[in-house]
């Protein structure tokens, strides 16, 4: 028998298959997202919770709506081998994984890949002003990031560093602050997002000749990044002040830019009293235990 | 790379920044001699070494070949690892700003890889940032010219981004891809022929949008551009802006264990795109100047002298 043909029926008919009636792509419009309920500088309500692992120094887990992931701390503890120098920092050992099925292609959970080793630089980068290295010497942190469900790439990763550093206070470790995370996406909207096509692959000449109207939408979701023009990812240590990293990708012109970090800046405000929040609750929580 | 620096060093590194006179003579925002050349290899479709004078010495190579579009863009990278997939994925993201690719099923996709370099660091890239890809296609959907860029570090001597990124640009600029002609068959079939002729080619479309990028290191209160690899050691942090011609920034990236203030930050913003913008003003008048000359000499039939890789 010959196993690669595929034994069919002669005759195949189609599927029927009911769309619903909203089924109509979402395409970016003034003042309408996504998720219709939110406004453009709205993030998505965040669900932030320690101590779910329990094997853990410390850990996390945080949603906002189909963003989830999990986060675990483990140590410090001593570094393992004698060969890799001595350091009178700490050092920030961070992995970043996303699961299997976490995003719309299956990757392959074998090794990190390019994309996840980044991340997982970055994340380091940005919770390392953060963290009281000096104090410990020889000594590393262990961050395992889990994603398990991954809805827009930005704000996956601003999730990862929100949640992190909860996880980190959760172990105990000492911080100067809290970091924040948060994502924004620009794009162009427009009636319809056929004209908006044609408008950048002509205006990729130089100066366009329509000057396109560019909206910032906070911690957008896969569905937006689709339409997206550019994004932007910014971690932030509100009490201090302190910007600990920022990722930008895509053309904009410059007061976009300075709009968008200011819009991200306030939004970590707002993120940073969600981990406050949480931290206490897990405070509480150890207190009735 | 050096890997430390005692605190004495250190020190004199700081203070010297704080009075604006950095070790080697220059100020806060010069950048050292660039020594920038195209075509310095024949083999390729375009190609570029960019020296900056005291260390890093990099070369980039673009060379155009026939395959099929795929849906994903590859970056790949040899060396060292964190460095080179740093460098890699933020080439990556530096240069793949035009959303063209996901609204036209036919655009190429690029690829990079890397070698591995004299020192301990090796960048890859892959391209899309500015160029039009669909000028990249010859049968929609089917074949596409895949541009692979190469970057090989043949020496380190601090702000390799920067170096990189002006090579890439370079190369690029010095591109020719050969033109072809497709034949309709007809049910859908197509055929297509390179031109073997060498005067007649194609330059890559939407070039001049190609960004570069400018690295401000913050150390202490203040910001260098150019570190040299000491400087580099002292750096807090740094910020890689991206930059194009008309002044739009095309990507962003915060680098090293340090914060900065969101006052600095948004004026290093500013200052990484006016310094990128003038530098690719003068980075055009260079390339145009020897792409003129090179043409001229061509035509008075006389050989075109390059610098060549032992010239100091």
């Amino acid at each position: 028998m010959d196993r690669k043909r595929v034994p069919g029926p002669e005759l195949s008919v189609a599927p029927l298959v009911e769309y619903p009636i909203d089924h109509e792509r979402w395409t970016p419009q003034q003042e309408k997202r996504h998720d219709p309920k939110r406004q453009p500088e709205d993030l998505r309500p965040i669900y932030l919770k320690t101590g779910l692992i329990s094997q853990a120094s410390g850990s996390a887990y945080i949603e906002l709506e189909n963003t989830k992931l999990a986060c675990g701390v483990y140590g410090p503890r001593p570094v393992k081998k004698i060969g890799q120098g001595f350091s009178g920092m700490g050092v920030l050992n961070c992995d970043f994984k996303f699961a299997t099925f976490a995003c719309v292609k299956r990757r392959n959970n074998t090794r990190q890949d390019p994309q996840e080793k980044e991340l997982s630089q970055i994340l380091s980068q940005a919770l390392a002003p953060a963290v009281r290295l000096e104090l410990l010497p020889k000594s590393v942190i262990d961050v395992y990031i889990t994603v398990l469900e991954s809805d827009g790439w930005g704000s996956c990763l601003a999730a990862a560093i929100t949640a992190a550093s909860v996880a980190l206070a959760h172990a105990g470790i000492e911080m100067l602050d809290l970091v924040a995370g948060c994502s924004a996406s620009y794009m162009q909207i427009g009636p319809s997002i056929s004209s908006t096509t044609t408008e950048t692959s002509s205006s990729s000449g130089a100066g366009n000749p329509i000057t396109p109207q560019i909206q910032i939408f906070m911690d957008a979701d896969t569905e937006e990044e689709k339409y997206e023009q550019g994004a932007i990812v910014l971690a932030y240590m509100p009490s201090l002040n302190e910007v600990t990293h920022l990722l930008q990708n895509g053309k904009a012109e410059g007061p976009i830019i300075n709009q968008s970090v200011e819009h991200c800046m306030e939004a970590c405000n707002k993120v940073y009293a969600v981990m406050h929040h949480a931290l206490l609750e897990s405070m509480k929580e150890s207190k009735d235990a | 790379m050096p890997g430390l620096i005692s605190p004495a060093e250190r020190d004199y590194i700081l203070k010297g920044i704080e009075c604006n006179i950095r070790a080697d003579g220059r100020q806060r925002p010069d950048y050292r001699e660039v020594i920038l050349e195209t075509g310095v290899v024949s083999q390729t479709s375009g190609s570029a070494r960019v020296r900056i004078a005291g260390g890093s010495d990099v070369l980039v190579s673009v060379k155009a070949e026939i395959g099929s579009p795929s849906a994903s863009q590859q970056f790949e990278g040899r060396g060292a690892d964190d460095l080179n997939n740093e460098l890699t994925q933020m080439m990556s993201r530096f240069l793949h700003h035009t959303k063209t690719t996901f609204t036209t099923p036919s655009s190429s996709s690029s690829q990079g890889s890397a070698g591995a370099g004299a020192s301990t660091t090796a960048g890859s890239s892959s391209s899309t940032g500015g160029i039009n890809l669909s000028k990249l296609c010859i049968i929609p959907g089917q074949q596409c010219w895949i541009l692979y860029i190469d970057a090989l570090v043949l020496d380190y001597g601090g702000n390799l981004m920067d170096a990189i990124l002006m090579g890439t640009r370079a190369a690029i600029f010095d591109t020719q891809i050969p033109k072809t002609e497709v034949q309709d068959l007809g049910d859908g079939q197509f055929e297509f022929e390179v031109l073997d002729d060498a005067e007649d080619t194609d330059i890559v479309e939407g070039r001049e949008d190609m960004p570069i990028c400018v690295t401000l290191n913050k150390v202490g209160a203040r910001h260098i551009v150019d570190a040299s690899p000491l400087e580099e050691l002292c750096t807090e942090a740094k910020l890689v802006v991206a930059v194009n011609r008309s002044g739009e920034l095309c990507g962003l990236q915060k680098g090293n264990d340090g914060g900065i203030e969101p006052s600095l930050l948004l004026e290093m913003i500013q200052f990484g795109k006016t310094m990128g913008q003038t530098l690719i003003k003068q980075l055009d008048l260079k390339i145009k100047e020897e792409a003129d000359s090179d043409l001229a000499k061509r035509q008075r039939g006389e050989p075109i002298q390059k610098l060549g890789f032992f010239a100091q």
